[in-house]
């Protein structure tokens, strides 16, 4: 049985080929699929960039080859993610988030905005601060309402 | 390619001669558009390179190129927007932060700030947490609780002594806060330096404090004493968040003085499952559907002065019943049989009939007064009955 291929352009115009059953995991790409004549070098994604196209084809080609049937294959996958995401420097995970959102894939982008979650779980308000370039903005009086407020959580 | 990109490195140069440089955005760096064919990563490379000469690389490469790429791995790094990502990512990334995370984060700016207090984020805590917990009845506290600590409400008010007025004055409350809300919620860009009292967040934290005592209802109250084994009681419950459990103070029950109890623990407690006072019939509804081997509770109370608990127990045959289903015809009579098998067989208290066409309370001073019946259609509800069920048979 032959399977049809899709062929997605990145931002860069780098191609990349896949199934099509791998493609249309991405709603955005099904819906492009659907509702446009392609563009003969492939379907253009002009805002996702070929870095993060490949992962995210690597993230999609996974999943739709793993379907998993049993506690013990849902496990397997799951650490597959686990692994996915430690390779991934934190730059690459927020492309990653912008990319998964554009191209509405929900596990994706469920599975990295935990991860930033847990980025944050662990961190100080300063590191917080530091790491996303965040400028504290809070008047001192602010600042001591807003930890009085929350120091419950803490105690 | 290269030279375009030279050329625009050059007139960056020039311009950051004269404007103060800080770092920017990727949004922001997209719409300038300095190169359009040029993908939006490597646009914000190079502003990296430019805008930092001292980060730049000691490692020399012969393709230029190359070290640009290498250079956008480490530089964009510091340069992470949480705050430029579109609204449902970041409402998606705050939603899987537990609540001490939300509290942390909401230290950290303003906007973030206002976000982690939002309602919707703190609606799936509030369930997942206290859900099995708060009712109505609690519900219902926490306004008057919030009303009554506005100080335009409570300058000569006293909650517990003036129940009357309290419920007055506290709808008046209320009216104010819903129109306090109503204000707030037109400006939501404004910057509010207080947490509103009537948001979710602020009732989550009282809860966890322990500051606030709510109604609730507890299984085997008083340690599981003897004389109260598997009934359920109306108490007013505050949080210890040291032990992950509760205190819960009893009202007095007849010439019993009020009582407390500590270290309750979350499987012993559940929200009322019907408005009705501990003071007041419950209206039974299902008495005419009541046939032998439904799981039942129903309000018991000592004397007509004590309060009413709900009691489990179990719809029996009548005594000249074979038992055999299909000759079984107890559910057309109109006597129905009460059974609470944790007694021992023969005792006073394992055996009641009440009448099912004109059952109000049934009883006298020696056996106490049963009251209205709840039949139980939820697994849940008779499996932590059965949870509670005493290692001894209760003489």
């Amino acid at each position: 049985m032959s399977t049809k291929k899709i062929t997605l352009l990145s931002s860069d115009r780098e191609q990349f080929i896949v199934d099509e059953a791998v493609a249309i995991q991405s709603q955005t790409i099904k819906n492009l699929i659907e509702d446009t004549v392609p563009d003969e070098d492939g379907i253009p994604l002009p805002v996702v960039h070929s870095r993060i196209l490949a992962k995210v084809t690597e993230y999609l080609t996974k999943h739709a080859n793993y379907k998993p049937h049993n506690d013990a294959a849902k496990e397997e996958l799951k650490n597959w993610d686990v692994k996915f995401l430690g390779k991934l420097d934190n730059n690459t995970l927020f492309d990653l988030i912008l990319a998964a959102n554009y191209l509405d894939i929900k596990g994706l982008l469920d599975l990295t905005c935990q991860a930033v979650a847990d980025l944050m779980k662990g961190m100080s308000v300063e590191e917080v601060r530091k790491l996303f370039n965040i400028e504290n903005d809070f008047t001192p009086e602010e600042e001591e309402a807003v930890r009085k407020e929350n120091q419950w959580a803490f105690d | 390619m290269l030279l375009l990109l030279m050329i625009s490195c050059l007139s960056f140069i020039f311009l950051s001669k004269f404007l103060s440089f800080k770092p920017l955005h990727t949004w922001a760096i997209e719409k300038m558009s300095l190169c359009s064919s040029m993908s939006m990563l490597k646009t914000k490379t190079m502003l990296c390179v430019l805008g930092s000469s001292s980060n730049m690389p000691k490692k020399e490469k012969s393709n230029r190129f190359e070290v640009e790429v290498e250079l956008e791995e480490e530089e964009t790094t510091k340069e992470m927007w949480l705050l430029d990502l579109p609204d449902l990512v970041l409402e998606s990334i705050l939603e899987k932060l537990p609540p001490s995370g939300l509290c942390r984060m909401a230290g950290v700016c303003r906007s973030l700030r206002d976000r982690c207090r939002s309602n919707y984020l703190w609606e799936r805590h509030m369930k997942e947490k206290w859900g099995s917990v708060i009712g109505d009845a609690a519900y219902r506290e926490w306004q008057w609780h919030i009303a009554s600590s506005t100080s335009t409400c409570t300058s000569s008010f006293n909650g517990k002594k003036k129940k009357k007025a309290r419920f007055v004055r506290s709808l008046s409350c209320i009216l104010c806060f819903a129109w306090a809300g109503l204000t707030l919620d037109n400006d939501p860009k404004k910057n509010r330096p207080s947490l509103s009292d009537n948001s979710i967040m602020s009732w989550y934290a009282a809860l966890e404090s322990g500051n606030f005592w709510f109604p609730a209802q507890v299984y085997n109250r008083e340690n599981g004493h003897v004389g109260f084994m598997l009934s359920c009681y109306d108490a007013d419950v505050n949080y210890d968040s040291q032990t992950d459990s509760f205190h819960a103070r009893y009202p007095p029950h007849g010439r019993r003085p009020a009582v407390i109890e500590g270290g309750v623990q979350w499987n012993r407690l559940r929200k009322p499952p019907v408005d009705t006072s501990a003071h007041y019939l419950h209206i039974s509804n299902c008495l005419n559907e009541l046939r032998p081997g439904n799981h039942i509770e129903i309000q018991w109370r000592r004397n007509k002065e004590f309060p009413y608990g709900w009691w489990y127990g179990v719809i029996g045959h009548l005594e000249m019943c074979d038992k055999i289903d299909y000759h079984c015809q107890c559910h057309s009579s109109d006597t129905v049989v009460l059974e609470f098998n944790q007694y021992t067989p023969g005792s006073r208290w394992t055996r009641a009939t009440i009448n099912r066409k004109n059952h109000r309370e049934e009883g006298n001073e020696t056996e106490g007064f049963y009251g209205g019946i709840r039949k139980l259609d939820s697994n849940q509800e008779i499996t932590t009955w059965k949870r509670l069920w005493p290692a001894e048979v209760l003489a």
